[in-house]
């Protein structure tokens, strides 16, 4: 029987993941292509709609720019632990606790004049994304407990708080009966730059720009590069891994509560419990099509934030916005398989046309991360 | 709190254990073959979706149970055909599986929410033990899907341990290159450990959708699939402290929408007065905490993860 077998190329292809992301947008357009026609839509319709909603015009734009904005905080976030190798799959929830602190503070200091009101509620976003990481984060360097499980569950534990300050303490006296918390001071609200477009947008390609050159030029980006691929190098070059592990964690956590008092103070009205949207689980797509990379997550977030103000256009013409979770979903899985063919070959071998013999399994082995569980 | 209340929580108890302790054994073969799997949240919503559809068009539960498992088997297929065969990376893979399999299932399902199925599993009465005081209502008088599923636990354990199928899939989640040289196919046993777990929960989907919370609607899994994943941690790859895993966190999730009810008093405090949606946050946080105190009472011990766990294989890579 013949059976393929994947050899890694000698010579990769030249931008490998770009390409692979388009080949996966491509990929996914043809699969969506196909649900929509099948479900008794016009698929010409129903794409042109998203397309206009996305980029026709500086409306567009500007609503693109504004999902765009948490997307790429949270996949900033997800890509500084993934830098190091580890997982945040609880920006969701690290975006909620950011809210939620900054939407306290804004309670208690209302009083404040805008700039200082608004620099005082990003600095306890961040805070609150790093208050939600702290267990996690720990566990994770002192007890080699998964932070991808740990991170998880917070995401509704987070949710769940917001909703119980909602219909509880923090229900607004005048909101008619209806289980709202009162809406954020006026003056908190961050400065628009053109549409629904805020400068949320710059403090995030700021911040990316500032983790782009702390990873590749500075030190500290060089052992935490070093502590995630090669943990053991690192150990005998005097690294502390728990620190390394602990900071990289904590910082993630802190990039996605800030995504939450950017969001807070920039596109919403008040806290709610619908106020993260799924940004942080999408952003975990954006990090890892970008593979940990700043520019890719730039490029990525962009994209992702036109998929979804697509995605939400098309309603009128009776189509379901899971169109569009199905759609960055496929984006991803096609990306990895189109980079899979981009990085090796493949042969079809014979039953005896084995012609090596040193099995080698393509894995880390000692030198990854040891972990307890998954 | 009254005698009744007290035996409807052991009896829900056992029913959410049922269902994540399906969907946890599921996991756990796809582990111990070292093929992690973080989709079953998005395999569950799928299952679900599709068992209530074919429940709704056919009126038999079973044919919803099998079906919604060959979707579950599906979906685990993609999974295992992008990090098996093709060797992408597993954790990235089973996200996107989960992310696409909740979007996928509110799409395919938009049009029935809020409809109810004619026939829904029902209580299976065992004669004679079904009247025991307490006892037979917690065990004798449960949906057949509890008894399948104990059924199911045993065999799992009986083909892992006892069998030459269980040894190479064991083997090949401790190492894939020896299990290769021994003449296994990796990938063949790899994809079959991935799309009998997604069956598994692809079934428990259905046992949701199908007796627990009749009906569909979006987000219903509500973590479950998450929290099953972390019980095969807890549960230490064995099926047996699975299944006392899940009735613990079985335990908590029937705990939880009852607790209101329930005319006590802890530290003073009254149950009654804290609100549901704070109550909601406790099988989350027990999660974390056992997970911790697990690792805290192992530190000093070897791992009992699959070694392999999570580590691509691809053969005569030079």
């Amino acid at each position: 029987m013949m059976r393929p077998v994947l050899i890694r190329r000698e010579r990769v292809v030249p931008a490998t993941q770009a390409v692979a992301f388009v080949v996966g947008i491509a990929t996914a357009l043809v699969l969506g292509l196909i649900l929509l026609w099948t479900s008794g839509h016009s698929p010409a319709e129903v794409y042109e709609r998203m397309f206009d909603a996305a980029f026709m015009g500086t409306d567009s734009l500007a609503r693109t720019l504004e999902r765009a904005t948490p997307l790429a905080l949270t996949g900033l976030a997800v890509a500084v632990a993934g830098s190091m190798g580890l997982w945040n799959i609880g920006a969701e929830g690290q975006m909620m606790a950011g809210a939620t602190i900054a939407a306290g503070v804004a309670m208690g200091a209302d009083g404040l004049s805008g700039p200082l009101l608004i620099a005082l509620m990003v600095v306890s976003g961040v805070a609150g994304g790093m208050v939600l990481m702290l267990g996690p984060a720990l566990a994770r360097s002192h007890l080699g407990v998964s932070e991808i499980i740990t991170t998880l569950m917070l995401v509704y534990v987070a949710i769940r708080v917001v909703e119980w300050l909602e219909t509880g303490p923090w229900k607004d006296p005048e909101s008619f009966g209806f289980a709202v918390i009162e809406p954020v001071p006026e003056q908190a609200s961050l400065p628009g730059l053109f549409g629904r477009a805020h400068i949320g947008t710059l403090i995030a390609l700021g911040l990316l720009l500032v983790f782009s050159l702390a990873v590749s030029r500075t030190a500290w980006g060089y052992e935490l590069r070093l502590a995630g691929s090669s943990p053991n190098t690192a150990r005998y070059a005097g690294i502390s891994l728990r620190r390394k592990v602990l900071t990289a964690l904590l910082l993630s956590g802190g990039i996605a509560g800030l995504a939450g008092a950017v969001q807070l103070t920039g596109s919403a009205t008040r806290l709610e419990s619908g106020l993260s949207n799924g940004y942080g689980f999408a952003g975990i797509i954006v990090a890892a099509l970008a593979l940990m990379r700043p520019s890719g997550v730039v490029v990525a977030a962009f994209v992702f934030g036109a998929v979804q103000v697509g995605g939400q256009s098309i309603q009128t013409l009776g189509v379901s916005s899971a169109i569009s979770d199905i759609l960055q979903a496929m984006i991803l899985f096609a990306a990895l398989v189109a980079a899979v063919f981009f990085n090796y070959r493949i042969r079809w071998r014979g039953p005896a046309g084995r012609e090596s013999s040193d099995d080698e399994q393509a894995e880390a082995g000692d030198d990854a991360l040891t972990m307890e569980g998954v | 709190m009254s005698e009744a209340a007290l035996v409807g929580l052991f009896v829900a108890t056992v029913q959410f254990g049922t269902l994540v302790f399906l969907a946890a054994l599921g996991e756990l073969i796809a582990e111990r073959a070292g093929v992690l799997n973080l989709g079953v949240e998005g395999m569950m919503a799928m299952g679900a979706v599709s068992g209530f559809m074919v429940g709704l068009e056919t009126g038999s539960p079973w044919a919803a149970f099998f079906a919604a498992a060959a979707v579950g088997a599906l979906v685990g297929g993609l999974h295992a055909l992008v990090s098996v065969v093709m060797g992408a990376d597993q954790v990235v893979s089973g996200l996107a599986l989960t992310i696409g399999g909740l979007g996928l299932a509110a799409y395919v399902g938009r049009n029935v929410v809020g409809e109810r199925p004619e026939t829904l599993f029902t209580d299976l009465g065992i004669a004679g033990l079904a009247d025991i005081r307490w006892f037979g209502d917690i065990f004798f008088n449960q949906p057949p899907v509890v008894y399948l599923a104990v059924l199911l636990g045993l065999a799992v354990w009986f083909v892992l341990a006892r069998t030459r199928l269980g040894l190479a899939l064991r083997a090949v989640g401790e190492s894939a290159p020896t299990t290769d040289a021994v003449g296994h196919s990796v990938m063949a046993l790899r994809s079959a450990a991935v799309m009998v777990g997604g069956a598994f929960a692809g079934a428990a989907g259905s046992f949701l959708s199908l007796y627990m919370a009749p009906g569909w609607t979006e987000g219903m899994v509500a973590g479950r699939g998450w929290i099953a994943v972390a019980l095969v941690i807890f549960g230490a790859w064995r099926p047996g402290r699975l299944a006392l895993g899940a009735l613990l966190f079985g335990f908590t999730l029937a705990l939880q929408p009852r607790l209101q009810t329930f005319d006590i008093e802890i530290l003073g405090l009254d149950v009654s007065s804290i609100s549901p949606a704070l109550l909601g946050i406790l099988p989350f946080v027990l999660t974390v905490v056992v997970l911790v105190i697990i690792s805290w009472r192992h530190r000093h011990r070897p791992s009992v993860a699959p070694a392999a766990l999570g580590l691509p294989y691809r053969r005569e890579e030079r």
